[in-house]
């Protein structure tokens, strides 16, 4: 009995975070996931919250705050963190800034921001890492990027010279910076998984209805082995996400998931577009934002080009090919 | 038996047998790789190993599928049995065990366990290879069994194997006018010619069936009902037998991180350790479907697709790295690096096409119009 009661209020929890995540966007919807109580699920049961929204968010391509909520989860305790914004690395990098005394030089990427809120940002300090709190977000310059998705509302942030207090550093900074790295690979990943299979469901439904030499293009073999290797690649990085909360190395198997994710957004980007062809490829359909969502997030936390040998590295280092889970 | 009390025990006792248990490296032959099978498989019986996960009434002690597929992880990541030799009672036994005359079943069950014998596959024919429903050997009612007359080709060890599953026709054209045989090999009217591979193996055959007379109870399933019997062996192959092969690729993998530790070798090595590692979280999934008697249907086309991905990943990445091993290396370690590198190029080949899994996808579960 209490089973299905729990089964109950999981489904119940599922619909409802499905349809504001279709229903709303932006400050929107983080308003209706703060009054739905999101960071409290968040912190009871982050499996099915985070598994949850972000495939959500990505399948209908929205964005909140929850990503902060998600970011900051690991902080929390340690860092009086909550309601703060997290500061990512600009793509390509590693750290969102670097400290010399208690001046630190920032710049970084806020993706899913509280308006107004006090900042984390995890910086190189003598070559490790740190945390430094930005009280007040106006002590730095913020430029909201417009890019290629500009929907995701990216605020690239920096200063050189702002006024800071160091509030981590050491084994805690780095294990606490790996702990989010980890929470924000697994999130995105959801979410990039989320935009793929919209990419998927437009391109299939394209090609069941679009008819050429008489008949559907979906009945011929090199269009439907471009979409087959789409949905395989998906199923990848599902499969990916689903054991990244099991395994014993989570760590490891985050930086897996994400990416196995970026490389289905990638797959995904290159054989929906080309099975859309014409139409794929205007503004008015909607495959580009799925496309660019995809894109961009693969970029963010570490890309499909740049995992690989980060996994590579760590494996070397470990001398061995963990199992992760088992039967 | 839990499954995490029967691996624990089966490490223990590995560790205690392990040099018995060990491969010969010098010799590459089939014939060596068969006989090692034979003597490990007999250890494992008669240790009571290779009987777990086999219903008691054939002759196992019982419990779930997935006791299968622990030992064969056990014994494939530490290279002590090859993938390939591994297979084969995983590939034939549930389905002869599910569709044989039961009295059959009892009598010949555990002498496949034991390794005794050695079964093959007899599927494929020249003009029946990925469109299996045109295949053209007959099977025509005679006395009280059958008469078989046809020929098969790709058939596995049928040189070194006892009996063989035979698809033949009994009724109208198409998949629905087949029927399953449990032949034996040493019948008259059968010739196995072996084939090389490119890899200098002569691991598979073409098999030929004169009025070779088959007894009635050797039929497997019903008259016509041998599509059935094939589509559960097809399942069971995405069973034990990949979860094994996994591990043994997962060993190879090990032993490349151990040869090129190097940075330079870290983006390739990621490259198919991850796509290992989707595969394996793709399988424990299907593993637990068999486990419970759920078996996959076209879902497990992504499976199929995902491990020939990392097969073939892993051994390009072992030929980029391990600068001239494939095409130079002549001892002993370069063969083995050299054989299995080349089997992987038939990864998307073997067990169904990379070409209609991918269609079975299409259709199945993207819901594409059939292709014309």
């Amino acid at each position: 009995m209490g089973d299905v009661i729990e089964d109950d209020e999981r489904r119940l929890m599922s619909q409802t975070l499905r349809r504001l995540a279709e229903e709303l966007d932006g400050t929107a919807l983080s308003a209706a996931l703060s009054a739905f109580g999101y960071s409290e699920l968040l912190a009871c049961q982050p499996r099915e919250a985070v598994s949850t929204l972000f495939e959500a968010l990505g399948s209908a391509g929205s964005m909140s705050a929850a990503l902060q909520d998600v970011l900051v989860l690991p902080l929390r305790e340690v860092l009086d963190a909550a309601g703060h914004n997290v500061v990512l690395p600009p793509i390509g990098a590693r750290c969102a800034g670097s400290l010399l005394g208690d001046t630190v030089t920032v710049r970084g990427l806020v993706i899913g921001a509280r308006p107004g809120a006090a900042l984390l940002v995890p910086v190189t300090a003598d070559g490790q890492t740190a945390w430094a709190r930005v009280s007040d977000s106006g002590l730095l310059s913020t430029r909201m990027v417009h890019g290629l998705d500009p929907a995701l509302a990216i605020a690239e942030v920096f200063s050189t010279g702002a006024s800071v207090t160091v509030v981590s550093t050491g084994q805690q900074a780095t294990a606490l910076w790996d702990d989010v790295v980890a929470a924000g690979r697994r999130a995105l990943g959801y979410q990039i998984v989320g935009a793929v299979a919209t990419m998927i469901d437009l391109a299939v439904a394209h090609a069941r209805d679009r008819m050429q030499f008489g008949r559907a293009i979906g009945s011929f073999q090199s269009v439907r082995n471009r979409l087959a290797d789409a949905y395989v690649a998906r199923e990848a990085a599902a499969a990916a996400l689903e054991l990244a909360w099991a395994a014993d190395d989570e760590f490891l198997a985050a930086m897996l998931a994400k990416s196995l994710a970026g490389r289905a957004a990638r797959i995904a980007a290159k054989q929906c577009q080309q099975v859309l062809a014409g139409i794929g490829f205007t503004a008015e359909h909607p495959f580009h934002r799925f496309l660019a969502r995809a894109l961009v997030l693969d970029s963010v936390l570490g890309s499909a080009a740049e995992l690989p040998s980060a996994i590579g590295r760590y494996l070397i280092s470990a001398k061995t090919i963990p199992r992760l889970v088992d039967l | 038996m839990q499954v995490h009390d029967f691996r624990a025990r089966l490490v223990t006792w590995i560790d205690e047998y392990g040099e018995q248990l060990a491969a010969p490296l010098e010799d590459g032959s089939v014939t060596a790789q068969l006989d090692h099978q034979r003597r490990v498989q007999r250890m494992l019986f008669d240790h009571g190993w290779m009987r777990w996960g086999w219903p008691q009434a054939i002759g196992g002690f019982g419990g779930s599928s997935i006791l299968r597929a622990v030992l064969g992880e056990e014994l494939t990541s530490r290279a002590l049995v090859h993938t390939t030799s591994w297979s084969m009672h995983e590939v034939l036994g549930p389905a002869v065990a599910q569709f044989g005359r039961p009295e059959l079943v009892e009598e010949i069950f555990p002498r496949l366990l034991r390794g005794d014998e050695f079964w093959c596959q007899g599927f494929s024919e020249p003009d029946a290879g990925s469109d299996l429903g045109a295949l053209r050997t007959t099977a025509r009612l005679h006395h009280d069994g059958w008469l078989l007359n046809g020929e098969k080709l790709w058939t596995s060890w049928a040189h070194h194997a006892s009996r063989c599953v035979v698809l033949a026709r009994t009724g109208q054209s198409g998949s629905r006018g087949v029927s399953a045989f449990l032949v034996d090999m040493d019948s008259p009217g059968i010739t196995a010619s072996p084939l090389q591979t490119m890899a200098g193996v002569d691991e598979f055959c073409a098999t030929s069936f004169v009025d070779v007379e088959v007894p009635g109870e050797r039929l497997l399933g019903d008259v016509d009902g041998g599509w059935k019997v094939a589509q559960y062996i097809l399942s069971c192959e995405r069973g034990p037998i990949f979860w094994q092969r996994g591990a043994w690729l997962a060993h190879h993998l090990g032993k490349l991180l151990d040869s090129v530790p190097d940075e330079g070798a870290a983006a390739l090595l990621g490259e198919a350790y991850q796509l290992l590692w989707a595969f394996r979280a793709r399988s424990k999934r299907t593993q637990d479907r068999i486990a419970r008697a759920d078996l996959p249907g076209p879902e497990a086309s992504v499976d199929k697709i995902m491990i020939a991905a990392a097969d073939q990943a892993l051994f390009d990445a072992a030929r980029e790295l391990m600068a001239g091993v494939i095409e130079t290396d002549d001892t002993a370690s370069g063969l083995v690096w050299r054989r299995e590198w080349a089997y992987s190029r038939a990864a998307t080949i073997y067990g169904g096409t990379s070409e209609i899994q991918n269609d079975i996808v299409a259709t199945r579960l993207l819901g594409l119009p059939r292709s014309a």
